[in-house]
């Protein structure tokens, strides 16, 4: 290594904490071990916080919900080998949710690589495909750069998940630090032509819908979009991802669409002849069937990634650019009286109901009861199944970053460590996690993370001691054969929250949900709710699978 | 419908790795493959098979961080058997 005048030099390992401090990172997740042993030592005193989760998987999901709540990076640490596996499933949640997410794993010393070392896996091969980029360090040289690059990267662009791996003998390594600047990004120039195109649809539009994806929260248009929906009074509809991108008093907010879409947003799009799809990918769970999704409409595309253009649907028009730049090249002719009216009458057709007339915790009750009396500023984290669906359905956001689902990977235990991770990015806001008695338990571990930092973090865990979306399907699809999915010997699920020093209680009935949600609210600590509700309940409406999206079950047509 | 394209890529091992993972995940098969060194990139030619339109797998090439240029060369049309 050539070492010139003015070099400053420090370990790698320091220098990957000093890297991160630099770049305005105050706060990290992960757990210590052997190979990256160095890195830790050199956290010992930093100005970098870090939290310690008890599991990888934690400190991965941890650091998503602390770059889905802020729009920041995300950074989470493991060791080698079986650390590193742990953190995959986060990546891949990261990366099919485009979340910047920053990994750094530590590997064995170079000299023992590939020679099936203890805690040695081929971390860089693993990462090929649930990441946005990968390095391995295999130089000392090289560390500065590749950190510099690898946090400019998970950034830029489409946001994404990126890792660094290691070895710990460049930790250990004295290094040089050289400041590294990114290389103009290839920033994609909006085609004239297209936009001409565009607008000529927009122009002739008479049932326009936009299609309102995640793509909004990570461009950060939100200002973008409302300017442009106030102005054309579009009806528009949104995945679960871009929930919160389209204010909730907008006129036309006609909710999310798609498998368990409102009837309005599924019924707009089926009837539309041009869909805005601005920053959304066309998922299958958003299409149902594909050949009849909005088969009469033309669509007219928005997105950074060029990729996303004509992969599930083909587009009249695309403007591939960010966001922020393309919103405003659309012409705002207003949206015909015709269709905004048929837009509200359906609304008010299919409107939600809450009459709920059993004796039971009805969960969509609760949940828009406690939308409604939780800050507006809070955030919500879910897990995946019935729950995730109901609080998409119930509850309003004002903003993405305040609801965090885990969408493209549908990850269950999800839920909690991210909702570690908004509460340690922001620490005077109301956070909270919703639940399912399946998800809780698979990070359950991270309860001991919420008292070790004593993190207000509020729980409500949905109970029908079930895997309910599964024995959902088992109903409505296998002839009710509930294959595994009956969770009745679930643990107590409050003194489970006790031995963490979680106080909390258990409902069982209509008539207690709403003192529940006074304590859960009103708590200033930690608190969970336990809310029993029947096992028999599905989420409705409900796109069979091979249908079109104007084919839904309904609760009174299954 | 069979395609031919050049790629040039970083000279690391691993761009290799990364840039075929994408080929096979995506649904095309490869029928050639040949690597070169020069000026200190690799430059792959390579030939591959599917009933996919070829941009589906160009515009996912096009954005890895290795991948410098994609240039689909031609499009040669299976002859019927």
């Amino acid at each position: 290594m050539s070492l010139r005048n003015g070099d400053l030099l420090m370990t790698g390992a320091e220098l990957t904490i000093d890297l991160l401090a630099k770049h305005g990172v105050k706060d990290v997740f992960g757990y210590p071990g052997g190979a990256i042993m160095p890195i830790y030592d050199a956290l010992y005193g930093a100005p970098v916080k870090h939290y310690l989760t008890r599991h990888e998987q934690g400190a991965g999901f941890a650091a998503v919900g602390f770059a889905r709540s802020t729009g920041k990076l995300g950074v989470c640490f493991a060791t080698s080998g079986p650390g590193a596996t742990n953190l995959i499933t986060a990546l891949a949640d990261a990366m099919m949710d485009s979340v910047p997410l920053l990994a750094i794993t530590g590997q064995v010393p170079t000299a023992a690589i590939g020679s099936d070392a203890f805690q040695e896996i081929d971390v860089l091969g693993m990462s090929l495909s649930c990441t946005k980029h990968s390095y391995m360090v295999e130089r000392a040289e090289d560390l500065a750069e590749i950190l510099q690059e690898a946090i400019h990267l998970a950034q830029s662009g489409r946001p994404g998940p990126v890792l660094v791996d290691i070895p710990k003998d460049i930790q250990m390594a004295q290094v040089p630090f050289q400041p590294w600047l990114a290389a103009d990004d290839y920033l994609p120039q909006l085609d004239l032509n297209q936009v001409a195109i565009a607008n000529e649809l927009l122009s002739e539009a008479q049932r326009p819908v936009a299609y309102v994806g995640g793509g909004v929260q990570a461009a950060g248009a939100q200002n973008e979009l409302m300017q442009f929906l106030e102005k054309t009074q579009m009806p528009a509809v949104s995945t679960l991802k871009a929930l919160g991108s389209v204010l909730p008093d907008y006129e036309y907010d006609l909710g999310m669409l798609g498998m368990h879409g409102g009837q309005a947003a599924n019924l707009a799009v089926q009837e539309c002849d041009v869909l805005v799809c601005i920053g959304a990918r066309f998922d299958d769970r958003v299409t149902g069937n594909l050949g009849k999704f909005a088969a009469k409409a033309k669509v007219i595309h928005l997105d950074i990634d060029a990729a996303e253009v004509g992969k599930r649907k083909p587009a009249k028009a695309s403007l591939i650019a960010d966001l922020k730049t393309s919103l405003p090249q659309l012409e705002c002719f207003v949206t015909p009286d015709a269709w905004r009216e048929h837009s509200k009458e359906m609304m008010v057709k299919h409107a939600w109901r809450y009459d709920y007339p059993g004796e039971k915790v009805f969960a969509p009750y609760l949940l828009n009861q406690l939308s409604q009396r939780m800050p507006s500023t809070g955030v919500v984290c879910c897990d995946v199944g019935q729950h995730q669906m109901w609080v998409a359905q119930h509850m309003k956001f004002s903003h993405p970053s305040n609801h965090l689902s885990s969408g493209g990977a549908g990850t269950m235990g999800f839920g909690l460590p991210a909702a570690i991770g908004a509460q340690v990015a922001r620490p005077d806001d109301f956070v909270m996690t919703v639940s399912g008695d399946g998800s809780i338990m698979m990070n359950i571990q991270e309860l001991a993370t919420i008292r070790r930092n004593n993190l207000p973090v509020k729980i409500l865990i949905l109970d029908n001691q079930r895997l309910g979306m599964v024995r959902q399907w088992q109903e409505l699809f296998f002839e009710g054969r509930y294959s595994e999915t009956n969770l009745s010997d679930n643990p107590d699920f409050v003194q489970l929250a006790a031995v963490f020093g979680i106080p909390g209680q258990t409902i069982t009935h209509a008539n207690q949900v709403d003192d529940a949600i006074t304590a859960l609210v009103n708590s200033e600590g930690p608190y969970i709710v336990h809310a029993c509700i029947d096992d028999k309940e599905n989420v409705w409406p409900l796109v069979p699978p091979g249908a079109a999206n104007d084919q839904m079950m309904t609760e009174s047509a299954k | 419908m069979k395609h031919s394209l050049n790629i040039a890529i970083k000279n690391q091992s691993v761009a290799v790795e990364r840039f075929l993972r994408v080929v096979r995940h995506r649904g095309f098969d490869l029928t050639h493959f040949q690597l070169n060194v020069d000026d200190g990139q690799y430059n792959v030619a390579m030939t591959v098979d599917s009933d996919k339109p070829i941009y589906l797998l160009t515009t996912q090439l096009t954005k890895l961080v290795d991948v410098k240029q994609v240039t689909l060369q031609s499009v040669h049309q299976q002859q019927a058997v």
